[in-house]
């Protein structure tokens, strides 16, 4: 099962840092964690699209195709906007 | 003219006498403050010939137009001189209050020449200077100089250097405002050559606004801009610069071990989100800054402001370390002593790798976090090991036989972005006018966090038009002067926008851009009176040759040539990296080479 990891903001929402979830694709995976953790979506998804500056993350390599296939060992990671430097 | 004071104080060590002349407006239109202005007023002062530490040497203070006004983030100032570290211009800007209060004094720049036969301090009260004795503050630390002469955010400013200024150690930074530092390239070796230990600011004068009524509307709508950005009122005031650490872990680009590898498996512990549950006291704000990204941090040892996302990666990931108090303190420390915290957490990480391949002879080794602090002290006062490490990388790694080691550009290290990743960072490392650096333009906006819109990091071809672009710009907001922080949320164009309102003179968005290109292009044309040339636009042979062996960005080395060659076509300049006539006499800079 794909291994869903939260940053910043996203781990007070969801009361995690990591959660395991089945879906086939990315976009699979991020609406069942939002069933899930519904606080979540609210943060991440606008009318069923990305917000402006959420970056996932498919094993450490941006993902701008949500159709994008997921495997069992895969890893997403999702950040809210930050900034820095 | 509304915005500049339209006054410069020019002070001689040497008599400890001073003046003051009108500025040259033309001059200020064309490089308008802070950074373009100092890189103006260096080229006429300083050439190939003055060695940086000695008396010939100037330190040139400017804020700019907006300083001082309540714009948004209008605090910061700059220090332009010639850099002991790379012997290349260097500008470092810093925020807090001293800019502000220096700008309220009357002034839009002081110029600081020779030498103090013996240690001195300077009082600036608008138009009355003075001259003090510092005999007895030299050898003092920077929290205790700021307490000695008064700091006092909002009436009485201190800026000074610490035992690693006084010990002209070549990452030395000026500090102000007790925490705040004007940090990289050494400029607080040169205040240390000039003997002079403080300047302390009381202002009175409020700068003049050309259009009041339309000033408060831009301050109104900048406000509701930083509100709406969810970066700006959010992700940098809930958890500061270091909430970096993981994403650039995540995608396989945080240098690690000297940038022996690109990911840290102790970055989690070492995050934002760990210094924000664990550690956080309270944020603190810059003056007149909405935004609040300094993190007031606590150990059972000490408080104080810090550290930032570079501060902490220097101290950690590049050092192998993931003891997040031992961070927080080594950041301390540095701002106590007076060094530049990227700088000396690299050079200790080039020292580690020189130990532990036997090159060097030392116990210093990766994970230490007990070694942090002698190590730090040791380079402040250059006793023991730290009389080799408190003048860089570089020179560190040379002195052993392995320059290649230092993980540095023109003698600069690198921040925390490892460019194997991030091929865009590696050409802006590769080509900064100060070395490596990531506050001359920084690919991590487009290349990562996909600000204003997310491009292919390991893309090649077409990547030089973005580093140019940010290039200027960050030139432009570094002449007003501004924190990049606000251009989260507030495009570019209002910069112009802001200073026609404050100065009365018409900038449009493309002028503004042009000042930037005018000032990269000027900062350039100062290297290459130095000698440095095309073989100097380049990175050392563990980013160009030995690629990653696993993580996200494993394979890839940065591919510089090509993207220098675009780099120079792009910028106008010829395949030798010299700006062609047409671009100088395009930005108004070919004057000065015939006027040379």
């Amino acid at each position: 099962m794909p291994t869903v990891k939260l940053y910043a903001n996203l781990r007070k929402l969801a009361g995690t840092k990591e959660v395991s979830i089945t879906g086939a694709t990315v976009e699979a995976v991020l609406n069942e964690l939002v069933r899930q953790h519904p606080p979540v979506g609210d943060v991440i998804f606008e009318n069923s699209h990305l917000r402006p500056h959420i970056v996932v993350t498919l094993n450490g390599h941006n993902i701008i195709e949500l159709g994008t296939p997921v495997m069992e060992q895969d890893i997403i990671a999702i950040f809210p906007p930050i900034a820095g430097g | 003219m509304a915005g500049w004071s339209e006054k410069v104080l020019d002070i001689d060590l040497n008599t400890q006498t001073y003046k003051t002349y009108p500025l040259d407006m033309e001059m200020a239109r064309l490089f308008i403050g802070g950074r373009g202005l100092g890189a103006r007023l260096l080229w006429d002062m300083v050439g190939p010939e003055i060695d940086p530490l000695s008396p010939e040497n100037v330190l040139i203070f400017t804020n700019g137009p907006l300083t001082g006004t309540g714009y948004q983030t209008s605090n910061r100032f700059s220090v332009t001189t010639k850099s002991p570290l790379t012997g290349t211009i260097l500008d470092a800007n810093s925020g807090g209050f001293w800019g502000m209060q220096f700008k309220k004094a009357g002034y839009d720049v002081m110029i600081v020449r020779g030498k103090s036969e013996k240690p001195v301090w300077i009082e600036i009260k608008n138009d009355v200077i003075t001259f003090h004795d510092a005999s007895e503050l030299w050898g003092m630390r920077v929290f205790a100089i700021a307490q000695k002469l008064g700091q006092s955010n909002n009436k009485r400013n201190v800026l000074c250097i610490g035992p690693a200024g006084e010990n002209l150690s070549r990452i030395a930074s000026i500090m102000n405002d007790r925490e705040r530092a004007l940090a990289r390239g050494g400029p607080g070796a040169v205040m240390g050559s000039k003997n002079l230990k403080a300047i302390v600011v009381e202002g009175k004068d409020r700068p003049a606004i050309n259009d009041p009524e339309r000033f408060k509307f831009l301050l109104y709508e900048t406000r509701k801009l930083l509100a709406a950005s969810p970066l700006t009122s959010q992700a940098l005031p809930e958890f500061g610069t270091v909430v970096l650490m993981n994403i650039m872990n995540n995608i396989g680009a945080l240098a690690t071990r000297n940038h022996q590898q690109t990911q840290f498996e102790g970055a989690e512990a070492i995050s934002g989100e760990e210094l924000t549950e664990k550690y956080l006291v309270k944020n603190a704000s810059c003056w007149a800054c909405p935004i609040g990204c300094t993190r007031i941090s606590k150990t059972e040892k000490v408080e104080g402001e810090g550290p930032e996302f570079e501060s902490t990666w220097a101290f950690g990931a590049q050092c192998g370390i993931d003891d997040l108090p031992a961070i927080i303190e080594a950041n301390a420390l540095c701002n106590d002593l007076g060094l530049d915290t990227i700088s000396a957490g690299s050079t200790i990480a080039c020292a580690m790798e020189l130990s532990e391949k036997g090159y060097m002879d030392s116990d210093l080794r990766f994970g230490r976090a007990d070694q942090l602090a002698p190590t730090i002290e040791a380079m402040a006062y250059r006793t023991d090991i730290g009389s080799d490490l408190a003048d860089g990388s570089l020179r560190l790694a040379t002195k052993y036989s392995h320059p290649e080691l230092s993980m540095s550009a023109k003698g600069m290290e690198f921040p925390a972005y490892d460019p194997r990743g991030m091929q865009g960072q590696g050409l802006l490392y590769a080509t900064s006018n100060r070395g490596g650096c990531h506050m001359r333009g920084n690919m991590v906006g487009p290349e990562v966090l996909g600000l204003p819109k997310m491009i292919d990091r390991f893309q090649v071809q077409g990547k030089s038009s973005f580093v140019i672009l940010h290039q200027n710009v960050s030139a432009a907001i570094d002449s007003l002067v501004l924190c990049k922080f606000t251009n989260m949320g507030v495009a570019d164009e209002y910069f112009a926008r802001i200073l026609s309102t404050v100065t009365g003179i018409q900038y449009d968005t493309g002028e503004m851009t042009r000042v930037g290109e005018r000032v990269w292009n000027l900062e350039r044309l100062y290297n290459l009176r130095e000698g440095f040339s095309r073989k100097d636009d380049t990175l050392p042979p563990r980013l160009l040759n030995d690629a990653p062996t696993d993580g996200p960005s494993q394979g890839w080395v940065v591919q510089l040539e090509p993207m220098l060659k675009e780099y120079y076509r792009g910028r106008g300049w010829d395949e030798n990296g010299v700006p062609k006539p047409q671009k100088l006499e395009e930005l108004k800079l070919a004057e000065l080479l015939v006027r040379n």
